[in-house]
């Protein structure tokens, strides 16, 4: 069983350094579950560290109601951001560094205090957040035309590909963290609506789920981790060229762009 | 020709005194002949004693152009008989198929028409507020042409508006939750209305000049929906919850 996981693990590590999509893997896990599908994601992290890769934080997939009804689930899940996947805001992802990118607008919580309870309270989380800073998340997926359950997308380290922070960095007192605007502009056009509450209800909803997940899996959240809670809004594609900004109500703006050849 | 816009102006007026749906139309109307329709029918209104209140503008938004198929802005007229009072209720059988979307109203204090600036535009607005637009084709299945839909006086039907916020906030990116039985069904940004809600205002005071017509001081403006419009059966309760605005309900009887 070992083996078959560290196979697949093996696999999506070659997919991402060749950039060659793999077929649906989510058929050849011992037992299709949700703990094996993460066993493969923890091989590759392993497989990073061991690698020199430097894990900075967390991304949390799968938060909007839509999305879960399209694959059929009712949980988020996670991935872990490695400090060379963040992408300085307004600057180019070079051409050709992801296999079929998409991009979204998020709330990144930058945490100042670590959250080991394996329950915590939102109060907890709320004083243990540092920082709030708009955020795009650039996903890509390893396995072809995006064909993922979540099985698929969660040994494939949540879909994760690049990520940029914003700013200004504000305090979460400031906000309004379940109503704030969300517009993603690609070349300029506004394409992607949507508002704090598509991340699971509210956006501290996702980072409490995730210290829990993250404290009783034996690694919590530990001060300085970045914490990317999950879109506002529908996802949109990248093309070679494309621009994109985002414009969250209250907090802030971020923007990226996709170099050419 | 004029009888034949007579003809269907009352046709439509009748279709929506009844709330009863009629097949799409068999004339192929232009653009300008669809709002000469849709003005005869705004004159049986007047007639029966309702007050113009001011102007909807539709398919503002990419959603809605979407979930219509259709990539022209429009605008329609409301009148006193459409307000319902919020936090009221509004009875479900006076409409056909009545849908519901989040807006961003304004309330003019001077008069608009013509070529106008943003300045123009917020110099002239006294108040602002979130809004939910009930709109009701009488159509059957709520199918129409461009035209059609212009003729239906773009599908008018109703409006919850109250309070208000004074107009020198930023509304351009605010986010908008339209919840019916307390389940959240649409979640937008107010930046979905034309990229700015306000643009949408400058887009109506044109319209107004190139059909005739002036936004006098006391109009409201519904600047278009920010997401999709959702469909509500009898008996539903529906919010509004608008970043930074004050939260509105209404129910349907």
């Amino acid at each position: 069983m070992d083996q078959m996981i560290e196979q697949l693990a093996g696999e999506l590590r070659a997919a991402e350094s060749t950039r060659m999509p793999i077929e649906p893997l989510a058929g050849r896990l011992p037992v299709r579950d949700i703990a094996h599908a993460y066993a493969v994601q923890s091989a590759n992290t392993r497989a990073s560290l061991v690698a020199g890769r430097r894990l900075v934080g967390r991304k949390i997939g799968l938060t909007s109601a839509a999305v879960q009804r399209q694959l059929g689930v009712d949980q988020p899940d996670y991935g872990m951001l490695f400090a060379d996947m963040e992408v300085p805001d307004g600057d180019v992802i070079a051409p050709g560094a992801l296999i079929q990118p998409k991009v979204e607008a998020e709330i990144a919580f930058i945490m100042a205090d670590g959250l080991d309870h394996p329950d915590p309270s939102s109060a907890e989380v709320l004083d243990a957040i540092g920082w709030v800073v708009p955020a795009l998340e650039i996903v890509d997926s390893r396995v072809a035309n995006w064909k993922i359950s979540i099985h698929d997308t969660i040994a494939d380290n949540a879909s994760s590909g690049r990520f940029v922070l914003g700013g200004p960095a504000r305090l979460a007192a400031e906000l309004d963290l379940r109503l704030c605007g969300m517009v993603l502009e690609r070349n300029g056009d506004p394409t992607s609506f949507g508002a704090g509450i598509a991340c699971l209800g509210h956006p501290l909803h996702a980072l409490r789920w995730l210290a829990g997940v993250m404290a009783r899996a034996g690694h919590p959240l530990a001060a300085g981790d970045i914490v990317l809670s999950g879109a506002l809004g529908p996802m949109v594609a990248a093309n070679p060229g494309d621009q994109f900004s985002a414009r969250i109500g209250g907090l802030g703006s971020v923007s990226v762009r996709f170099g050419k050849e | 020709m004029i009888h034949e816009y007579t003809h269907l102006a009352r046709l439509l007026d009748e279709a929506a005194c009844d709330g009863r749906a009629i097949p799409q139309l068999q004339e192929n109307l232009t653009l300008d002949q669809a709002y000469e329709v849709q003005a005869l029918a705004l004159a049986r209104r007047i007639e029966r004693g309702e007050q113009v209140s001011g102007l909807k503008m539709g398919f503002t938004s990419r959603a809605k152009m979407v979930q219509m198929g259709i990539e022209t802005m429009i605008f329609g007229r409301i009148t006193d008989a459409m307000a319902v009072e919020e936090g009221g209720a509004s009875p479900h059988a006076r409409y056909v198929h009545p849908r519901v979307e989040p807006e961003i109203a304004f309330r003019l204090g001077r008069p608009l028409s013509g070529r106008i600036t943003h300045f123009d535009a917020m110099a002239a607005v006294e108040w602002i507020a979130p809004a939910i637009e009930i709109i009701d084709s009488r159509y059957e299945n709520f199918k129409f042409s461009l035209a059609d839909v212009v003729a239906d006086n773009s599908s008018a039907s109703g409006y919850v508006i109250c309070p208000a916020h004074r107009p020198d906030m930023d509304i351009s990116n605010l986010g908008m939750v339209l919840s019916v039985d307390g389940v959240a069904r649409e979640i937008g940004s107010s930046a979905a209305i034309l990229g700015n809600p306000w643009r949408s205002l400058v887009a109506a005071a044109a319209f107004a000049e190139r059909y005739g017509f002036v936004l006098r001081a006391g109009d409201i403006v519904m600047a278009g929906g920010a997401t999709a419009a959702v469909a509500v059966d009898a008996g539903a309760r529906v919010k509004l919850e608008t970043q930074g605005l004050s939260e509105i309900a209404f129910s349907f009887s």
